[in-house]
């Protein structure tokens, strides 16, 4: 009787793996097929795999320099929001003032802040300064969820530190400075690391920001999937190869960040 | 001396740069989102340059069908969707739980849904759905699940069916995650009480495993819920909120009043409402979650 619920549950729980995975191993799948093989009335899963749509896209439809911009606006916005959030998790950590819990709450609400809201005035905004389709303005962007994430992140992170390190280092004459950049920041490694990653993540895979933001220069990968989709004659084997570039990296760093996962999409509210 | 001084002021200048970005990125754009929501901006429509125009824009939100609609449309697709999800994720974690071995390898498998660029979702489902040679609709048609001449996106009754079911595809392993990690931090008495006492398995559940998880259900909830009300990218792409209007999202709506009829003023007053509804949610997830920390250091302190 155990031993049937055992394989019973077993069962369940492959049947949810193939629905979670079958539809992205399809669009892997078709990548690498032929037109004829993807445009078939019936599925095929088995064919002779051909790897020409991913030059003719990348190289052919110039998709390549996309790549570059998407790996520069995430890597640029996860460094900013490293540098500026993780002192400001700091303070949150260590320090008490008045309007903290407030202030807090400000900062949750930038996370939640929904893009279509923000991102008219932000496109008017950004016209009136001239930095519209340049990719500095799809950074400040990002920047303003990917700063909150660091924030609430970080602090769990700091928190988790026992004060009595600070007090040891302050002792030994560095300055609070001192402490935060040559103590606590090396100590919380590990949770800077997760936060880049998910910033980098968040970064990546966004869409509304990118697509208001820029038109034709600083276009993200992203931005670039909405183009190759046409009203008749998609080819669909050049959207499955960009799908793919577009999401590879990501679950590669999934796999990486998987710990601290449930911490930063949570704002550290479930520990995992 | 001086960087003594400076020194005790560090949680100052370490908060400021954040406070001064944040100030550029965000408050300014919703201060300027506010301000247009009260003027007759429109950069299709001629003399329409910025006058202030009071209230007009909202008293025309409020007599606006296709507003309501939209609204009510996007308040349906976040409850059953959240719903959904909640049901099935709870289940999953709740199996995974009292499985397993190799969990971790089955988190990381399925964690790949809501780890992908929502576009490349919307994408991935568009292939998958399409009428002639989708490889879910020949399935569907297959089962008997979809008639032979239905194509999902382009059926005004069963695209939002449609879009539900994606997005419980896309955002159910995260319910798992987070309940699965609830889960495992439960303490361990209440549940071995309950079994001395002779407790079924659903008699557990119902009395002690529900109960505990009450925070972290309202968690997973506001999170959940939060998200489904900015929907955009897969909608975007995967049908623009058509056929007609049949999945016209608020944020989809906003989108086309701003950015096809650039009728920005009351496009701004559309984007405020979305904006009111976000904070409101926001709100009440910043309780929650507060209280359930007071909780804990509560018990803490008693433990102690």
């Amino acid at each position: 009787m155990k031993e049937g619920w055992r394989i019973a549950a077993f069962a369940v729980v492959i049947a949810v793996l193939v629905m979670a995975l079958a539809p992205y191993i399809w669009i892997v799948l078709t990548s690498f097929k032929t037109r004829l093989d993807a445009l078939a009335d019936t599925p095929v899963w088995l064919f002779t795999p051909t790897l020409d749509h991913y030059p003719e896209v990348f190289i052919g439809k110039g998709y390549l320099p996309l790549v570059w911009n998407s790996a520069i606006v995430a890597v640029s916005t996860t460094l900013l929001s490293l540098a500026v959030g993780a002192p400001a998790a700091y303070v949150f950590a260590r320090h008490r003032f008045a309007g903290q819990e407030d202030l807090f709450f400000f900062f949750l609400t930038t996370r939640m802040a929904p893009p279509i809201a923000i991102v008219v005035p932000m496109f008017l905004l950004f016209t009136e300064i001239g930095i519209t389709d340049h990719l500095i303005a799809v950074i400040i962007a990002h920047t303003s969820f990917t700063l909150s994430l660091v924030v609430w992140m970080m602090r769990g992170f700091f928190a988790d530190i026992p004060r009595e390190v600070d007090e040891a280092a302050q002792m030994d004459g560095l300055s609070r400075a001192g402490t935060f950049l040559r103590v606590l920041v090396p100590m919380a490694a590990p949770g800077l690391a997760a936060s880049a990653i998910l910033c980098f993540i968040l970064s990546w895979n966004e869409f509304l920001y990118a697509f208001i933001l820029v038109a034709f220069e600083g276009r993200t990968l992203t931005v670039g999937i909405p183009g190759l989709i046409t009203p008749h004659g998609t080819l669909w084997g050049q959207v499955a190869a960009v799908a793919v570039v577009a999401t590879l990296p990501i679950i590669a760093f999934t796999v990486l960040v998987q710990r601290h996962l449930v911490r930063g999409l949570t704002f550290g509210a479930v520990k995992g | 001396m001086g960087s003594a001084v400076l020194d005790r002021y560090v949680g100052v200048w370490f908060l400021t740069p954040a406070l001064v970005l944040l100030l550029f990125i965000l408050v300014g754009p919703f201060a300027f989102m506010v301000w247009t929501g009260f003027t007759d901006l429109s950069f299709a429509l001629p003399n329409r340059d910025g006058n202030f125009v009071g209230f007009d824009n909202f008293r025309r939100l409020m007599r606006d069908p296709l507003f309501w609609d939209s609204f009510l449309l996007t308040v349906r697709f976040m409850v059953v969707a959240v719903a959904i999800e909640l049901v099935l994720g709870f289940a999953i974690a709740l199996l995974l739980f009292h499985q397993l071995e190799r969990r971790r390898l089955v988190l990381t498998l399925l964690m790949v849904p809501m780890m992908l660029a929502p576009v490349a979702i919307g994408l991935i489902w568009k292939l998958l759905l399409q009428g002639d040679f989708g490889m879910m609709t020949y399935y569907l048609r297959k089962v008997g699940l979809l008639g032979d001449q239905q194509v999902l996106l382009s059926n005004p009754d069963l695209v939002m069916p449609a879009i539900v079911a994606i997005d419980v595809w896309q955002w159910t392993p995260f319910v798992v995650l987070v309940m699965l990690a609830g889960l495992m931090s439960l303490p361990r008495e209440p549940f071995e009480a309950a079994v001395m006492d002779g407790a079924r398995p659903a008699q557990i559940l119902r009395d002690v495993t529900l109960p505990l998880l009450r925070p972290i259900i309202a968690l997973v909830v506001l999170l959940r819920g939060i998200d489904a009300f900015k929907e955009f990218d897969k909608v975007f792409i995967l049908t623009g909120g058509g056929p007609g209007t049949a999945t016209e999202l608020l944020s989809i709506y906003t989108y086309r009043m701003n950015f096809k009829d650039w009728d920005l003023g009351y496009g701004a007053a559309c984007a405020f409402m979305v904006y009111f509804v976000v904070l409101i949610l926001c709100a009440i997830f910043y309780k929650a979650v507060f209280w359930q920390e007071g909780r804990s250091r509560a018990k803490g302190r008693a433990g102690a």
